[in-house]
């Protein structure tokens, strides 16, 4: 029998202090070994296809990738409190709305330095303009899609009008004309509720109005009466309580049920985002399948056919930047995804195919495979006209968030008649301007 | 439990403690502990981050402030807008959830048959989650596909789809009839064990000396239940005051004002803003109104009983 010597407390506590220095020590030896993979953060968007993507990129390089996802309506939330707490991550979405914040805190870093990354001949410009700020480049294209016009073929067809409107003034006109015949109660929907999409419906108005929220300078300009948002938001407030062509209900009424009103094929216009042209056009999700069609946005009295585009796309944290080799793994990674994999779009085409979602690769429009998707349930021409003609959002600063609530709040009150059109632009150019002075 | 693990306790606390005093102290410590760390922590730490200006996305910039946060918001006049719909929502409730309770939980009182499965009826809407219940809602009260339209434009009520919660007037009171529908269940069984703790002999009694139902009712059942009624009502209240899931999935606070209730507004402030000194402030601003109400409401119905 062997004698073992009788352990007291200072015994057992020499013992455990070593033990836990040695597998301290061992933890940091093993992980230093082990290469880290990529952490790669994304919304919880396509996760299927973005996990073989991710395989696929994994197969070729060698590189692993710790991918995690989290919801959309949570993700900015999450990702600020994942920065805050120095959680590791190398790559990530970005949405144009969030540049300017995340980029001023310090969150995500420049690309120019990754040649590959900022190399734009066939990016369309917007994105491009999306994703710089103060004059640096801070990723590269994840997707793209803008706010369209599109209308029900069938509904025109049945009221005698022979083209769709060109002007906001026809779109009146021809509503009143479908309404008249009992064809629609409410022949327009577009979505004014307070959700992340409003701004997107407001800018795409504004816009194709001719007016603008800010000036080159970023100073407000909404209120402007030459220059401003005054006429789109007098045509929603029209349209409302005039002509009663735009249910009062669009104060309440999201993205969603906006797809979901219009493809039940009871109403002639909406302001959709592009990518849903697909599912309304789907027989099995539409009762309006083949009769959606996209028209150029119509023209206010000053305006154009301009639409707001929108932009996601991979930024880079910090953290990658710090070390040369991450920084190249991630560099790659963000080129497999954002640009080229194997020679081709091949990511850009995967979520074409899966949900319809846009892209900002002008050559895309020529491919093939791509052209011959959108010939099931639109003019890819028409559509990549349209696309020509997006501008991103002239609001996207540090504050935007603060004040996009006071401006929602604003616009829906002179939607409903509880305050006048120059008393909610007011309004909303106060807050612009107080935020700007306080940042 | 040995006396040598007892005994590690100080000599001095060895000697103003019992032993069952020193036992019983080593048993509640590891809940003491866990409560400190997730209950009293987190409240302290709320107040001392209300002191300081500290926005996430400003990230290393934290000036003290002291009451500043608090100045700011008693100061807002959209904070006090905020708290006139609370208080509008609150009173509406709670009224309702106060009449509907007593009248189902009078009902159950009652022997008839099928009372059993009406009571297991009744208790759906509380099994239901908050977040469901507010899906229902939005559902029924669509303005474009709603349930609510479908059935009143089928009985002829309506000639076209009606605007629910998109017409600022009715906003507040359809949340809080969703809202009601929620909580009646729980009231109903406050005041229906309330009415099960009242004696037989007082109505039969009352009965012999002539009085109807109508008196018994105002005169026995009435007094005898205000234990119960305060109960739910400071319950209630509390809940209303503080309520945000149907705010948030019916109408995020639209439109325009009409749902900005001072629940809304932290979360806005906190969680949209990230501002998390100002929004820190305004959630103890409202705990302590709760509080002060739910006070107020306890003497003022004690001094009933």
């Amino acid at each position: 029998m062997t004698a073992f010597a009788p352990l007291n407390r200072r015994s057992f506590l020499k013992t455990a202090a070593a033990g836990l220095s040695a597998a301290t020590v061992l933890g940091r030896a093993g992980r230093a070994l082990a290469a880290e993979p990529i952490n790669f953060a994304t919304w919880s968007a396509a996760v299927d296809t973005v996990k073989s993507h991710i395989g696929a990129f994994e197969a070729k390089t060698g590189i692993k990738v710790n991918y995690t996802n989290s919801p959309w309506a949570q993700y900015r939330e999450t990702m600020i409190t994942k920065f805050i707490g120095k959680a590791p991550v190398d790559t990530l979405w970005v949405s144009d709305s969030w540049l300017p914040e995340w980029a001023d805190a310090g969150w995500i870093a420049p690309v120019d330095q990754y040649k590959t990354l900022v190399d734009n001949s066939d990016v369309d410009q917007f994105c491009v303009d999306s994703m710089t700020y103060k004059g640096k480049q801070f990723g590269n294209t994840y997707y793209s899609d803008y706010m369209a016009f599109i209308y029900n073929a069938d509904m025109l067809a049945k009221a005698g009008i022979k083209a769709p409107p060109q002007t906001w003034a026809e779109v009146v006109d021809q509503a009143k004309i479908i309404k008249d015949k009992g064809l629609a109660q409410w022949p327009v929907l577009i979505s004014m509720a307070q959700e992340s999409w409003l701004i997107e419906f407001m800018t795409a108005m504004v816009y194709s109005s001719g007016g603008h929220f800010t000036d080159d300078k970023g100073n407000a300009v909404m209120q402007d009466p030459a220059n401003g948002a005054g006429t789109a938001l007098r045509w929603l407030v029209d349209a409302v309580q005039k002509h009663k062509i735009l249910s009062p209900s669009c104060v309440e009424t999201g993205e969603l049920a906006i797809l979901k009103a219009f493809s039940s094929g009871d109403n002639a216009f909406g302001l959709i985002p592009k990518y849903r042209l697909r599912t309304l056009n789907d027989p099995a999700q539409s009762k309006l399948a083949g009769n959606a069609k996209i028209a150029l946005m119509p023209k206010g009295e000053k305006g154009s056919n301009a639409t707001v585009g929108w932009m996601r796309f991979y930024g880079m944290t910090p953290r990658a930047q710090a070390d040369a080799q991450r920084a190249a793994d991630t560099v790659k990674l963000m080129e497999w995804f954002g640009g080229k994999a194997d020679g081709e779009y091949k990511f850009q085409k995967m979520l074409f195919k899966d949900v319809g979602s846009g892209f900002g690769q002008k050559s895309l429009f020529n491919d093939p495979e791509i052209r011959a998707g959108y010939a099931a349930y639109g003019d890819v021409d028409l559509i990549g006209k349209q696309q020509s003609l997006a501008r991103k959002k002239d609001v996207v600063t540090p504050w935007f968030g603060e004040w996009n609530d006071v401006n929602g709040t604003a616009w829906q009150q002179a939607i409903m008649g509880k305050v006048s059109v120059e008393q909610a632009l007011n309004t909303s150019a106060a807050k612009w301007t107080e935020l700007k002075k306080q940042s | 439990m040995t006396s040598s693990a007892v005994g590690a306790a100080t000599p001095r606390l060895r000697g103003a403690l019992s032993y069952d005093e020193r036992a019983a102290l080593l048993f509640v410590a590891p809940l003491a502990a866990v409560l400190l760390a997730v209950a009293v922590f987190p409240i302290l730490y709320s107040f001392y981050i209300s002191l300081f200006s500290l926005k996430l996305t400003r990230p290393g910039r934290m000036p003290f402030v002291g009451l500043d946060n608090y100045v700011a918001v008693l100061s807002d006049p959209h904070f006090w807008l905020a708290v006139e719909r609370t208080a509008y929502f609150s009173v509406l409730s709670v009224a309702a959830i106060a009449v509907l309770a007593l009248l189902v939980a009078l009902l159950l009182n009652e022997e008839f048959p099928g009372r059993r499965a009406l009571g297991a009826i009744l208790l759906v809407p509380w099994a239901i989650p908050y977040v469901a219940n507010a899906l229902m809602w939005k559902w029924i009260y669509d303005s474009n596909y709603g349930a609510l339209n479908g059935l009143l434009y089928q009985l002829d009520f309506i000639n076209s789809y009606m605007v629910w919660l998109g017409d600022a007037d009715k906003t507040l009171p359809l949340i809080a009839n969703a809202f009601v529908w929620k909580e009646v269940p729980l009231a109903a069984i406050l005041l229906l064990v309330g009415l099960k703790t009242i004696p037989p002999d007082l109505h039969a009694a009352a009965k012999v000396d002539g009085a109807n139902a109508l008196r018994r009712f105002f005169h026995i059942t009435l007094p005898q239940l205000t234990s119960a009624f305060s109960l739910v009502v400071v319950y209630e209240t509390m809940m209303a005051i503080r309520h945000f899931d149907l705010f948030f999935i019916l109408t995020e606070g639209g439109p325009g004002d009409a749902s900005h209730v001072v629940a809304w507004r932290i979360y806005v402030e906190t969680f949209r803003s990230l501002s998390f000194g100002t929004g820190a402030a305004m959630a103890y601003v409202l705990a302590l109104a709760t509080l002060a109400l739910a006070y107020a409401i306890i003497r003022m119905l004690a001094r009933r009983i």
